[in-house]
């Protein structure tokens, strides 16, 4: 079974939210970046976004466009990416990684190379902001064509509306909510019908509902916290690690407290 | 949707947040230029406020130098000097009819830049338009221009401060602000129905040109020339011609240092798929699949993509595409205003050199028209530094 699927049937079993972080692979340099993610599997992540790097991000605001233009300036590609989560998978980490990439990225590599690596390395779960439901096809065909292939996590929008049953039908995994118009990182300045869209979701999902973009603590996501399994942490995650010169007790203290705080544990 | 597609190029590579957004455009797109109400007003506009029909001017001097007939599609007589203005009048009546109180717009050279903040002056529209850093410092007098037109020019600092990435900044902006924000393109690039739209609204070179050229000649050129960064001229100054196939048709892009230095602009040349801007379609890329810096002398041609229609005309051999060195592009301009008197836009000396080298091989009967696509004003600190042997911008 696939690690996302798997982890999530755990937490609906103990009546738990995700709590998913983003990371750029490759920073501050592609080992720590290893170890960062034996870190938070420790500390209780549940699943992690790796970022492949790429030159122009146009989903991403200002930190993570800046982490991204960082780790290319190191050298970090998706080849180098692969051979991290291989060594990852073979020291025993099992964690569910997700990539979150460009298409670009996906297509130069080919599709067909792209899917049989990911399935051969261990990578769970796929997010494409740039390729929406219309241009799936092609890299849906080669997917469902590979054993144990990745998930290609569905995105939807504050203004999706009626598209939303079109996206989510034969989705897998988690749903990715935008929470607010446009590129990551935006502070908790959520969209203003935030929570009848959220509610919308909901109610044609079948599989979990994560809510990602702007979140920094799990109060800014109390007002939802009735509507969604589970949120997505990565500007804020980011600078976080920057701040604190990739600290580990820092990371993990901030893992422990944002999951307690949104389950309710004292 | 397979209208969005060019043979395997085009698309619509955007968040899903943007899916909307380009259905509604594409819905408006189709109902306006079947409306004649809506036509009647864009050729108004055209005709009164931008000063069209253009002359399609017979080059005596040039022709006899070369031994055949030269003719030049004068887009630098439109008002605001270069025929980005012809799409912008045609884009921002679209964003009128759709309710929009707002326009963005990315540039390079500042000439889509400048037509777009008179298109919003005209039409008392909030315009902010995006631009790499370093071409706000080579193209100074168009970033003066725009502001005394009432634009708000945000400087773009990331990658290669240039049109890329003023085009990133301006697709992050217009996923935050769709809901009433219009986003219009100057090149014939991006999500579908932008390619579209663009050639459509820049179809009016080639409709007048053949015109002028039958009225003239009594039969089609032997070859249309224009040069290509995007594309946007160029796929006006070929729409009409793309069904003669005996008009030969050739897209000059910019070589920069030449194609071996790797310090270009010419991604049919170059370039291999890939996705960028919304769109698949010929792209710089790097053995990591990031997108190269593109390298041109001239702003409007420095970027490292093309629109998705040239090149699927590319594949399916329609159109020929070339490229020409900076050097070579120079030598033609300074060749054009000495003999003809005319200053052209550094863009359009591209396609004036390889009009000159392919007249070489001409004969006298034959001829050709090459858009001439903007005037050279905006370049006049360029030039001087090129012909100063000073190390130019970029």
């Amino acid at each position: 079974m696939n690690r996302i699927e798997k982890r999530l049937a755990l937490l609906e079993e103990a009546g738990h939210k995700a709590f998913i972080t983003y990371m750029t692979a490759g920073l501050p340099d592609i080992e720590r970046c290893a170890e960062l993610i034996r870190v938070q599997e420790e500390a209780g992540t549940d699943i992690l976004e790796l970022g492949i790097p790429f030159s122009d991000p146009v989903a991403d605001g200002p930190v993570i466009q800046d982490a991204s233009f960082r780790s290319i300036q190191k050298g970090t590609n998706l080849k180098k990416v692969f051979d991290m989560v291989e060594k990852l998978r073979t020291e025993g980490c099992e964690i569910p990684l997700v990539f979150m990439m460009y298409y670009n990225t996906v297509s130069f590599y080919g599709l067909a190379a792209f899917a049989a690596k990911c399935a051969a390395v261990g990578i769970d779960g796929l997010i494409i902001p740039d390729l929406p439901y219309e241009e799936q096809g092609n890299l849906k065909k080669v997917l469902d064509k590979t054993s144990e292939a990745p998930i290609l996590i569905q995105l939807v929008a504050p203004v999706s509306k009626q598209r939303i049953p079109m996206i989510l039908k034969n989705a897998r995994g988690f749903v990715y909510c935008v929470s607010s118009m446009g590129v990551t990182g935006q502070d908790a300045t959520f969209h203003k019908d935030i929570l009848q869209y959220l509610q919308k979701v909901r109610s044609v999902s079948t599989i979990p509902v994560m809510m990602g973009f702007g979140i920094r603590t799990a109060q800014d996501i109390m007002p939802m916290k009735d509507v969604i399994d589970g949120c997505i942490v990565g500007s804020h995650f980011i600078q976080l690690m920057e701040q604190n010169q990739y600290n580990t007790e820092v990371i993990k203290e901030y893992i422990t407290t944002f999951k307690n705080e949104m389950n309710g544990v004292k | 949707m397979s209208e969005s597609y060019y043979g395997e190029y085009g698309g619509q590579f955007v968040s899903e947040s943007l899916m909307n957004t380009l259905h509604e455009l594409e819905e408006a797109f189709h109902e306006a230029v079947k409306d004649p109400e809506f036509m009647k007003e864009y050729h108004y506009y055209l005709k009164e406020y931008v000063g069209r029909e253009t002359p399609l001017y017979l080059a005596s001097r040039i022709s006899d130098k070369y031994g055949c007939k030269i003719y030049l599609k004068r887009e630098d007589l439109n008002h605001t000097g270069a025929h980005k203005i012809n799409n912008v009048i045609g884009q921002i009546l679209l964003a009128k009819r759709m309710g929009k109180t707002k326009v963005i717009a990315e540039t390079g050279a500042g000439q889509h830049g400048v037509a777009t903040a008179t298109g919003a002056a005209l039409f008392n529209m909030e315009c902010t338009v995006y631009m790499g850093t370093e071409d706000i410092e080579r193209q100074h007098l168009n970033v003066m221009r725009m502001e005394m037109l009432g634009a708000k020019v945000v400087g773009v600092q990331s990658g290669s401060n240039t049109l890329k990435d003023a085009t990133n900044e301006a697709i992050r902006t217009w996923a935050k602000t769709a809901e009433d924000t219009f986003y219009i393109i100057g090149s014939a690039v991006g999500p579908h129905p932008y390619p579209m739209m663009v050639k459509e609204f820049q179809r009016i070179i080639s409709v007048e040109a053949k015109r002028q050229f039958l009225e003239k000649e009594n039969r089609l050129p032997d070859a249309v020339i224009a040069c290509v960064g995007g594309g946007s001229n160029s796929i006006g100054m070929f729409a009409e011609f793309i069904q003669d196939k005996e008009v030969e048709l050739i897209g000059v892009e910019a070589a920069g240092m030449g194609i071996s230095s790797g310090k270009h602009a010419a991604a049919i040349a170059a370039g291999k798929a890939g996705i960028l801007h919304g769109m698949r379609s010929y792209l710089l890329q790097d053995e990591d699949g990031n997108v190269k810096l593109a390298h041109s002398i001239s702003a409007g041609l420095d970027y490292p993509g093309v629109g998705p229609e040239h090149a699927y005309l590319n594949d399916t051999k329609r159109v020929k595409y070339v490229s020409v060195t900076d050097a070579e592009a120079m030598e033609a301009l300074s060749e054009l205003c000495r003999t003809e008197g005319i200053i052209p836009a550094i863009e359009s000396a591209h396609a004036l050199a390889y009009a000159f080298k392919k007249a070489k091989s001409m004969r006298k009967t034959q001829s050709m028209v090459i858009c001439l696509s903007g005037r050279g004003d905006k370049d006049a600190a360029t030039i001087e530094a090129y012909f100063n042997g000073e190390e130019y911008l970029n």
